[in-house]
């Protein structure tokens, strides 16, 4: 090896060495992104606690539930999500998961909580169908009440000749909170239960 | 009686009876509900921000977060209430709110500088002995150069040329 070979060895070694004296401080200030996905879970289970057994086939003024709501923090960061429960018939929009864009119908219940990320949230949920009224081929519902809180719903659903009933369906949108734009957004989530609903 | 007196007596009854027809849920009552209501949605958001802040640089918000979340069912109660026309209660329930946002919120921040301090300190420590250990490198990689040149032009002068 003559000298200039030796003076690039040199040089080489004190660079490396002087990499290894910055990284403590460079592990501090730089954060490595994290490369798992982000994302948020939401869940519907039955009064058993598992995925079958939804009420279907509700008579008026029966409680129904609980059913167990539930969501799964996996975003990064604490999150701040929002539950808007709402009811429909089968003529009324539901939500598009397609165009990311929740149902125009006005929220009867709430929920709104703070979740660390890797934690998980549940809250049971009970529900009673109230004034309802036999009108030729249509039920009217005059009512739902929402654990314990009742609200005016005035829906009518027609005979499904196809599928033997009078379906109604009792939904719920998840939303988070945006910091960027100081607001809720619909994430892009919903689960559901179709109801038969007999006087 | 006279008309005048006739006229103040029925007056009189008016005002103690006109309170009675009137509607508990005066347009008064919403607009200070509503304002309620955003002054906690408000005071939620900052909370909120807040904790996220003393989260980022290190901080256990396990506790504020509980705090927040008796704080956001009070928020949904109150819109639950005032989507029911029971503006008393959704009032109650926004001021709850907005306690609690108010204590987190304040909270949070003590926390982010308690947590802050020794992250900082810890950066000074750490900047001083890479700064230190870098001049420390480049003394030695030019004092250690400047020994191996010289014994390497040494050694090269001890070496006698050889003619086969």
């Amino acid at each position: 090896m003559n000298l200039k070979e030796y003076r690039t060895v040199f040089l080489v070694a004190s660079l490396a060495l002087m990499i290894i004296a910055t990284f403590p401080t460079l592990s501090m200030v730089m954060s490595s992104p994290s490369s798992r996905e982000r994302f948020s879970e939401f869940w519907l289970l039955g009064p058993e606690h598992a995925a079958e057994n939804y009420p279907f086939n509700v008579r008026a003024d029966e409680m129904q539930g609980p059913i167990y709501l539930g969501v799964g923090n996996h975003m990064g960061c604490s999150e701040h999500y929002l539950i808007y429960v709402k009811f429909r018939n089968q003529t009324q929009q539901p939500p598009s998961s397609t165009a990311s864009k929740p149902s125009p119908l006005p929220p009867l219940y709430e929920f709104q909580f703070f979740l660390e990320d890797g934690e998980a949230w549940e809250t049971p949920l009970n529900f009673i169908i109230r004034n309802t009224s036999l009108q030729k081929d249509s039920i009217f519902v005059g009512n739902i009440s929402i654990n314990g809180v009742t609200f005016p719903v005035s829906c009518t659903s027609t005979w499904d000749s196809k599928n033997n009933g009078f379906y109604y369906q009792l939904f719920f949108e998840l939303w988070i909170y945006d910091l960027g734009n100081s607001s809720f957004h619909f994430h892009n989530r919903f689960v559901g239960i179709w109801l038969n609903v007999t006087v | 009686m006279s008309a005048s007196k006739l006229f103040f007596v029925f007056l009189v009854l008016l005002v103690f009876l006109v309170p009675n027809f009137v509607p508990e849920s005066s347009a008064s009552d919403s607009d200070s509900t509503s304002s309620a209501i955003k002054q906690a949605e408000a005071t939620m958001v900052s909370a909120y921000e807040a904790v996220l802040e003393a989260e980022q640089v290190g901080a256990n918000v396990s506790d504020l977060l509980a705090r927040l979340n008796v704080a956001a069912e009070n928020l949904a109660n109150a819109h639950i209430r005032q989507g029911l026309g029971d503006f008393e209660n959704a009032t109650r329930f926004a001021n709850l709110c907005y306690d609690i946002g108010e204590e987190v919120r304040g909270e949070a921040r003590k926390l982010k500088i308690e947590t802050y301090r020794p992250y900082v300190t810890s950066l000074l420590i750490r900047t001083i002995v890479s700064n230190a250990s870098i001049i420390g490198i480049i003394l030695a990689s030019f004092l250690g150069w400047h020994a191996f040149k010289r014994r390497y032009y040494k050694r090269m002068l001890r070496m006698k040329p050889q003619v086969d």
